[in-house]
């Protein structure tokens, strides 16, 4: 990195800590660490649900997947404006009748204190381990690139996280995340221009466009129904509405983000301004990956973009056959790129039957390249044994720094930061909010006023610490972080039912409802280890399992729900 | 504990009916934009 990226870097990082720092000062009672003053408007509730769930691996996969796999992941967040209507009409506004500081404070309104502590439970168990990945999978990558030390990353963003968020709480967190997108929009976008200026002169957005769809990258929609695919209209329509329900409705990290809405009207904003707005930036984001699969049409990739695992390769007995290999590979892509140029230049001519033959050329050259890819692949995997090679998560940077200009990379590299920094403060403030009102406050009385400030800044410091030692801990677990990264929807299906049953099954009371809960998380993680049903489904099974079985349990119980009270 | 709790008016459209049609009118459109494109370029 030159001087101007480090420039661009440092001042963006500063700004951040120094804006959250700024607004949020002044909280003096639990409800102002917690809440937020409960005074923000909805476009920096918006901005701020945003921020929480974009993670640094959300810049630095999504290109990655386009590349490597198309725009079908799109899909995955077709839920999301639906759960947002849902939980506008039904849920936000209990919330806020309510005035409950965390999501789990109304389980025991409605069953009892175990369901509360359940749900809470869960909830901290599955976001702390998520927490640590969200900082350790983009201090990995950048680790890797760059040459940076991965504990040194990993406690970089660690600590600036913590400067604001330990310090101003639920409103610095906000305001910090307002930044952040600030900077995420702008690195993104500027790439994004930057990477279809730097296509060959000749080469239109529109001929890139056909070359990135010739080539089965622009498979937006997906309408044939299979439960183990894991990107498919039904699947995003239906299991991603489960998961974002569950996700918007009950995490406490996207709770709380609402929760610090002046009224109702502004916490409804808020939260369908990110229904409205995730679906679009997830495309773009996805169609920036496109864009640099067709800059690679034009010019040769490496044979595998994470030089990690290929350095394995080279210490093997596999070297010289690996390095065959890479000269095969650029040999492929070179008649890659005479078939694109090719392909274009047929279109520019409009010549039909030209066209499709250069575009069936393109493809079997394509297939050429992509066969000799494998063999590589295979060559990592036999010198990486126990772990499945990808280069997904590199595609993006490794082509930033190559490709885009200074300055630009300081900016990307920031945005990377920003979304780090932007999960993780949302997620230990969440945690922190979580062990206080729902353990400290509740199980040991403690009260509000500047004593639960300094609960709640002791709580989310050790969250952090927790994740930082955690994500540290994840460069060991190899191929276990796969199985991690799906803890969310292990959980998810399971609190969502919990609190669908209080909300719309009246007769179910809380020993049934926590039982239920029990059983159902164990046949969620059964299919898990059993079969391959997609990941997306495990939200729609352990919800309905909650439903299903509470209602059953409850038919031994006396009838009638306990009435819906604030506490 | 389902009773209608929409006193609160939004600042566009007049009615929180009208908000939510916009939002999955949105999504509806993308989708069919989307099947548009992958059908356009590929």
């Amino acid at each position: 990195m030159s001087r101007l990226d480090w420039f661009v870097l440092g001042g963006a990082l500063l700004f951040v800590v120094l804006w959250g720092l700024y607004k949020g000062r002044g909280a003096t009672t639990g409800e102002g660490y917690i809440g937020g003053g409960r005074d923000h408007r909805w476009w920096l509730i918006g901005l701020s649900i945003i921020a929480t769930q974009t993670s640094a691996i959300t810049f630095l996969s999504t290109p990655g997947q386009a590349y490597v796999d198309g725009m079908r992941f799109v899909q995955f967040y077709f839920g999301l404006p639906l759960a947002a209507v849902i939980l506008s009409i039904t849920i936000l506004p209990l919330y806020h009748r309510l005035k409950v500081s965390t999501a789990y404070e109304i389980l025991e309104a409605r069953f009892d204190l175990k369901t509360r502590l359940l749900a809470a439970g869960l909830f901290l168990i599955q976001r702390s381990l998520a927490v640590g990945l969200t900082i350790f999978a983009p201090a990995l990558v950048l680790s890797v690139l760059l040459g940076w030390n991965l504990h040194v990353n990993i406690l970089l963003v660690g600590t600036l996280v913590m400067i604001y968020t330990v310090t101003g709480g639920t409103k610095a967190v906000a305001w910090a995340h307002s930044s952040q997108m600030l900077i995420i929009a702008c690195g993104m976008i500027l790439a994004g221009v930057m990477t279809a200026y730097r296509l060959p002169s000749h080469v239109s957005f529109s001929d890139a466009l056909h070359v990135a769809g010739g080539l089965g990258r622009l498979n937006v929609i997906d309408t044939h129904f299979d439960p183990n695919n894991r990107y498919n209209l039904w699947s995003g329509l239906i299991g991603g509405t489960f998961l974002m329900l569950s996700y918007f409705g009950t995490d406490q990290s996207q709770v709380q983000r609402y929760l610090a809405g002046s009224s109702v009207t502004q916490s409804r904003l808020g939260l369908l301004l990110n229904g409205m707005i995730k679906v679009p930036m997830q495309f773009l984001i996805l169609l920036l990956g496109a864009l640099v699969f067709v800059f690679y049409q034009f010019h040769t990739p490496p044979l595998f973009f994470n030089p990690g695992p290929v350095k394995q390769v080279m210490a093997s007995p596999d070297a010289a056959a690996y390095r065959a290999l890479e000269v095969d590979f650029v040999k492929a892509r070179e008649g890659q790129s005479r078939m694109a140029e090719a392909y274009v230049t047929a279109r520019h001519g409009g010549d039909a039957a030209l066209i499709a033959a250069t575009k069936q050329q393109l493809q079997q050259a394509h297939a050429d390249s992509e066969a000799v890819r494998r063999k590589g692949v295979a060559l990592i995997e036999k010198a990486n044994p126990g772990t499945k090679p990808s280069d997904t998560n590199y595609i993006f940077l490794a082509y930033v720094l190559s490709s885009l200009p200074v300055g630009l990379v300081g900016l990307v590299i920031a945005a990377v930061f920003s979304g780090s920094m932007s999960s993780m403060s949302g997620e230990i403030s969440a945690l922190g909010a979580t062990t206080v009102v729902d353990l400290w406050r509740r199980l040991i009385g403690g009260s509000q006023g500047v004593r639960e400030v300094w609960v709640g800044r002791i709580a989310t410091f050790a969250w952090g610490c927790f994740a930082m030692a955690f994500a540290e801990y994840a460069a060991r677990l190899g191929s276990l972080i796969e199985a991690v990264n799906i803890l969310g929807s292990l959980f998810y299906g399971t609190i969502l039912g919990i609190f669908i049953t209080a909300f719309y099954v009246k007769r179910v009371r809380g020993g049934a409802a926590f039982y239920a809960a029990l059983v159902a998380e164990v046949g969620v993680i059964a299919c898990f280890k059993f079969t391959s049903i997609s990941f997306l489904w495990y939200n729609l099974i352990g919800c309905a399992a909650v439903v299903g079985l509470s209602w059953c349990f409850s038919l031994s119980q006396p009838s009638g729900a306990a009435p819906l009270t604030s506490e | 504990m389902n009773e209608p709790m929409n006193k609160d008016v939004p600042p566009l459209l007049g009615s929180w009916k009208r908000i939510y049609a916009v939002v999955l009118g949105e999504l509806l459109l993308c989708i069919l934009l989307f099947r548009l494109f992958s059908w356009a370029f590929s």
